[in-house]
């Protein structure tokens, strides 16, 4: 039993976490920095107008990435709970912890960067007949709960547990409000289906950019969060003896 | 000590939450108030006639219901606290899932019920159409015990907090949406001459999930907070 | 795939064919979004890691001054002294 479980539990020492991360993050933040590069030049210099949208189409290279990474924070967060609840692992809620703020800057720049897009594409700034932005601007009130519980709740053990549950809740009600909020509104514009052909609307031109600004910003993510990680882990083990010679080494 | 079976503490826990209602008045007298001076709100606010209103009375009667619940909650919970029977609840040897499902049917039948009742009198002072009445007593039926058992989550992971109003409504809100949603557009169909079956159908398949999950979710936060 | 770059002038590209104002407010919100999603942490750490160092140095000078600890610097001694019976 013990022996099954050992690359989980080390798998979860935040000393372990800290010193694969302080290998893995030059590589990450290189690759990150390459793809988004990469994926703003293209987006802004060699993506052809749309025929429809003109330049506006530019902004949807950056809108898309970042509502798909907006979307993957509740199903981390319930992951994370899941395994705060279950098996008492601290360094889940220590992602668990910095996922929720971060997850709502990426929802609210989900919601500006959409309506900055519908000011042109719709004509106004909001629009409640887009289903997927309303669901996302509750999505957006969702994190917010899951903060303002954090900080309202004294003691960091029931804090800890009380948010896993509510991201578990919340992880279940995101999928529900998403459906029927699409159901109330059957208007809304069905995604676009990705075309092969050079020239059509949804051409590779278009999806191979916006593929590679989706992975360079779910790195970035990734990236952000294990930064808030590391951080969250120097506070908490502020009195193990790795984290004091740490801090001794620095400048 | 005598092992009383399931059901006798599942009627007891819901006679006593109904006894100690009945004693405090003001509980559930508050949000019942509260409810009807919001929807005589909207006719001041946005319109007095008739052919506006109608339109309006089947979301303003489902509005107010939800922040009368929001009012209601607060309630929830919070004498049981005070007084420790909630940790004894915890303590007792009858499966939680059932003392919370008892509890939550207490608060629905002392806070949700009167406000249902009194709801057709409203929605006719918001002309809505005869078509309407029976359909929006039935969503509404099939959707508040719905948001009250999911803000009985939301209570129950703040229970004990000194200001929790906001955070209440911040986490009840987004969860009620769906129930809003499915009972306003019930209504709205039996409305424009349609069967609003389907929409009460979803909204009896929320219930039934709520039933089933939601007293679980709650027993497991009340753990969390009072460990 | 690539079809070259679609402005034939700066200010053109400035421009954005009449949308100057959207795409480039969403551009700017996305570089200050990763700048500082990326520099707060980084400036954290520092901060944490200057506060642990500037505790235990003090705390270290403390016992140093005290004299018991004959040749061995002010940190190891902090280190010694509160490292014991950490479980790491």
């Amino acid at each position: 039993m013990a022996g099954r479980w050992q690359w989980f539990h080390r798998l979860g020492s935040p000393k372990w976490f800290y010193e694969k991360t302080t290998r893995w993050l030059p590589w990450l933040i290189g690759v990150m920095a390459l793809l988004l590069a990469v994926g703003i030049v293209w987006a802004l210099l060699f993506l052809p107008p749309d025929y429809q949208q003109g330049h506006t189409s530019r902004i949807l290279v950056v809108h898309v990435a970042v509502a798909g990474a907006s979307l993957s924070f509740f199903p981390l967060m319930a992951v994370a709970g899941t395994v705060t609840l279950v098996w008492r692992i601290k360094l889940a809620d220590m992602v668990a912890k910095n996922a929720a703020p971060l997850g709502a800057w990426f929802t609210f720049l989900t919601l500006a960067t959409g309506s900055i897009w519908g000011s042109v594409s719709w004509g106004t700034w909001w629009e409640w007949t887009d289903s997927r932005l309303v669901s996302m601007l509750f999505q957006f009130f969702l994190l917010l709960g899951v903060i303002s519980l954090r900080t309202a709740i004294e003691s960091a053990e029931t804090a800890a547990r009380a948010c896993a549950l509510l991201s578990i809740v919340g992880c279940i009600n995101v999928v529900i409000i998403k459906y029927s909020v699409a159901w109330w509104n059957t208007l809304h514009q069905p995604p676009s289906p990705i075309s092969m052909e050079v020239g059509s609307p949804n051409g590779p031109e278009f999806w191979v950019a916006t593929a590679i600004m989706i992975v360079g910003v779910y790195l970035f993510l990734a990236v952000s969060l294990i930064l808030a990680t590391r951080n969250e882990i120097l506070e908490r083990e502020n009195k193990a003896q790795w984290v004091r010679e740490l801090a001794l080494r620095s400048r | 000590m005598i092992r009383a079976s399931v059901g006798a503490a599942f009627r007891a826990t819901l006679k006593r939450d109904l006894l100690i209602s009945v004693k405090r008045r003001n509980d559930i007298l508050n949000p019942f108030m509260f409810f009807i001076i919001v929807v005589t709100l909207f006719p001041i606010g946005i319109s007095p006639e008739s052919a506006m209103l109608r339109q309006l009375a089947a979301g303003v009667v489902w509005i107010s219901v939800l922040l009368a619940s929001m009012l209601a909650m607060d309630s929830l919970y919070r004498s049981d606290y005070e007084d420790g029977s909630l940790e004894q609840l915890l303590l007792s040897s009858q499966p939680l899932y059932l003392l919370v499902f008892a509890k939550n049917i207490a608060h629905w039948l002392v806070s949700g019920l009167p406000v249902i009742l009194v709801s057709p009198l409203l929605a006719y002072m918001l002309s809505l159409p005869a078509d309407g009445y029976l359909t929006l007593v039935a969503s509404l039926l099939l959707g508040t015990p719905v948001v009250g058992m999911l803000g009985s989550i939301a209570v129950a992971l703040t229970v004990g907090l000194g200001s929790r109003g906001l955070i209440l409504a911040v986490i009840t809100v987004p969860m009620s949406v769906p129930v809003l949603i499915f009972g306003t557009l019930a209504v709205q169909n039996s409305l424009a001459g349609g069967s609003p079956l389907g929409y009460l159908a979803l909204l009896g398949a929320m219930l039934a999930a709520a039933v089933s999950l939601a007293p679980v979710a709650t027993a497991a936060a009340l753990r969390i907070t009072l460990n | 795939m690539l079809t070259g770059i679609q402005f034939d002038s700066l200010s053109e590209f400035f421009a954005m064919g009449g949308y100057a104002f959207n795409v480039w407010s969403v551009y700017a919100l996305f570089a200050i979004f990763l700048v500082a999603n990326l520099a707060l942490p980084l400036r954290r750490r520092k901060l944490i890691l200057r506060g642990q160092k500037r505790r235990l140095t003090v705390r270290g000078a403390d016992a140093e001054r005290a004299g018991k600890h004959g040749d061995k610097a002010g940190w190891e001694v902090s280190l010694a002294a509160e490292g014991a019976g950490e479980e790491q």
